[in-house]
């Protein structure tokens, strides 16, 4: 049992604090056990059976739920729309690409991806965080869309829409202690052990003084100022977090495929990260991250739930059924943020 | 000590503004003293709500002076106001719906505490016992407001009354000098706006001076030190209740000039 904290000075007061919050209960913590060690074992054993194609998808589903999670900071906790968030996930992946030719050891690589990626949303967010709702929608979007057609013209910087590396280049793969990181299990680990990480922070973060600003500027920014809270600040604040999660989902990209092309950045891609969390529920980490499965996931889950891979074809449709069924029954999404008993405990 | 002798918390010179071609507020000038209690009346429109919003930075104003606790404080940015100890409530509710009563007044505590993604990244114990002491502080405001039984319902459930009484612990969580109330209690029963009234005599007892935006007439008399009344954004009237209540002037804004 976790020692409970009295604030000094009302030790007699009835909270106990954060128990459930801070603390979370061993029955919790040994599901989450629970399920990662599912997630490390059965990709283990699917390696050598015909089905070890779904471990590369696995993987992509990861990368995802990295990019989901880190949406979650502006459009889930602060409800600030981002259309353009792929864009980072873009700097960060053509950052890699850049530096990993160079020959670049892996963490300096990411490193670097995470100060371009947060260089750009910083100078982009100080422009454009002053507008509201639909203007911020649509001014990201359109950032994003001008950084899709920079990646594709600007050809001898990032090869234009063949891509980089060049003929005669490669991205080496990561090394970590001597060893290569080469097949689809190595880099499905690796994505794991940052989601991990990203779960963690995402946690933390909700559960502080950052965290519950952030919700109080969704909710009502007006009132949120007028109680105290520096919106201007604290927006950038989740909007330069989460550029931090696109650059390291897109150096993980880059070196897991050791190919990037403006191809992958496409506006769909931005729109079905929102659909994501507005689907799994916004700022609730659990939501969002089942939301990325489903969504992100659709292509396999469609071939496995009927058969055949002509249903690739129907996954739009699936996407529009998902997302219309949600809005119809469950607008706050499938997974909504718990916000009640989770703060306090009352004793007795 | 009498009122005028008290140091002023707020003073208020020649304030203006301007939306457009209209003169929302006039060139109002007011003090109020510590610890006293203030009403703002006047018609519809008067601009009453207007002069909130500039006193606590929503509007910039378009002239005149702001002076709270000896600083001037116009164009200043609304969380800047607060943490010089100034808080408001709102004529609309303006509750975070969606986080638990306990939880809209621990984002209270914001500007008293401190800390960015380090601290709440390392779960360091300064951070636990800070957040121990911004849920417990918050704590305590529900129940000086009644309402700790509820600390955990979302606050969009809450009853109205509940709700507004939230929307003050909220601001009173900020720690001000001087609280802002709009209108406090529109919308409630007779038995709640007696308790209302019994909260804002229990504040002021405690050091809080308040100024507040009231159409109740009969809470109005009965609480108010003085009495501040606008029309077309002008101030034309000031005084004790009374002194308010017999002025030719403010019954002609209320009920129009009789035809002659
Ligand atoms: N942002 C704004 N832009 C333009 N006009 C405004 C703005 N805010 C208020 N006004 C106008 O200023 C005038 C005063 O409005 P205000 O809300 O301050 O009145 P009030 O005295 O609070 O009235 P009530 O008793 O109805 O709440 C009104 O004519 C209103 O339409
Ligand atoms: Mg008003």
């Amino acid at each position: 049992m976790p020692p409970t904290l009295k604030h000094p000075n009302y030790p007699n007061s009835p909270i106990t604090l954060f128990k459930t919050k801070h603390q979370a209960s061993w029955k919790s913590k040994l599901s989450s056990l629970a399920a990662l060690a599912a997630l490390i074992v059965i990709p283990a054993l699917l390696q050598s059976t015909p089905q070890a194609y779904l471990i590369r998808s696995a993987g992509l589903v990861g990368l995802y739920v990295l990019l989901a999670l880190g949406l979650n900071f502006t459009l889930g906790y602060a409800g600030l729309f981002d259309l353009g968030y792929i864009a980072f996930y873009a700097i960060g992946a053509y950052t890699a690409a850049k530096l990993a030719i160079l020959g670049w050891s892996f963490p300096v690589v990411v490193a670097a991806s995470i100060a371009a990626a947060l260089i750009v949303r910083l100078w982009v967010g100080v422009a454009i965080l002053r507008l509201r709702g639909d203007y911020l929608a649509i001014v990201t979007m359109g950032f994003g869309e001008i950084t899709r057609l920079v990646l594709n013209n600007w050809d001898s910087f990032t090869n234009g829409p063949k891509g980089l590396p060049r003929v005669g280049e490669t991205i080496m793969p990561i090394r970590i202690f001597g060893f290569s990181l080469i097949s689809n299990l190595h880099y499905y680990y690796l994505i794991l052990i940052f989601i991990v990480a990203a779960v963690i922070i995402s946690k933390r973060l909700e559960n502080s003084r950052l965290g519950r600003a952030w919700v109080a500027i969704r909710e009502d920014e007006m009132a949120a100022q007028l109680t105290g809270i520096p919106v201007a600040n604290l927006k950038l604040a989740a909007f330069m977090i989460s550029a931090v999660f696109a650059a390291v989902a897109g150096s993980l990209f880059a070196y897991w495929e050791r190919f990037v092309t403006p191809e992958s950045f496409v506006f769909w891609e931005s729109i079905l990260i929102v659909a994501m969390i507005v689907t799994g529920g916004m700022g609730s980490v659990h939501g969002v991250i089942l939301g990325a499965i489903l969504l992100g996931g659709a292509p396999q889950i469609l071939q496995i739930a009927l058969g055949g891979s002509e249903w690739i074809n129907y996954r739009y449709f699936f996407f529009g059924l998902v997302l219309v069924l949600t809005v119809l029954f469950r607008p706050q999404g499938l997974f909504p943020e718990k916000r009640r008993h989770a703060t306090l405990k009352i004793n007795g | 000590m009498p009122p005028e002798n008290r140091q002023p918390t707020l003073r208020v010179t020649g304030l203006t503004q301007i939306f457009g071609g209209l003169h929302a507020v006039e060139n109002v000038s007011m003090n109020v003293a510590e610890q006293e209690i203030v009403s703002l009346i006047g018609p519809n429109g008067a601009g009453k709500t207007t002069f909130f919003n500039v006193l606590t930075g929503v509007y910039r104003g378009s002239s005149g002076s702001i002076v709270f606790n000896g600083q001037e404080i116009r164009g200043l940015k609304p969380h800047q106001i607060v943490k010089h100890g100034m808080a408001r409530t709102f004529q609309n509710i303006r509750l975070f719906a969606n986080m638990s009563a306990l939880e809209n007044v621990m984002v209270g505590r914001h500007c008293r505490a401190r800390g960015g993604f380090g601290p709440a990244l390392l779960r360091s114990r300064s951070f636990l016992e800070q957040e121990a002491a911004i849920a417990d502080t918050a704590w305590q405001y529900l129940e000086k407001t009644g309402l700790s039984s509820k600390a955990n319902e979302i606050a969009k459930n809450l009853p109205y009354g509940d709700q507004r009484r939230l929307e003050i612990a909220r601001a009173l969580a900020t720690e001000p000098k001087l609280l802002i109330l709009d209108e406090p209690s529109a919308g409630m029963n007779p038995a709640e706006s007696a308790s209302l009234m019994e909260l804002i005599l229990k504040l002021r007892s405690q050091g809080i001076t308040i100024l507040l935006i009231e159409h109740h007439m009969r809470l109005v008399m009965k609480i108010s030190d003085r009495i501040v009344v606008l029309a077309y954004g002008a101030k034309i009237a000031e005084g004790s209740p009374d002194e308010v209540q017999n002025n030719p002037k403010v019954i002609e804004a209320y009920l129009g000039k009789r035809k002659i």
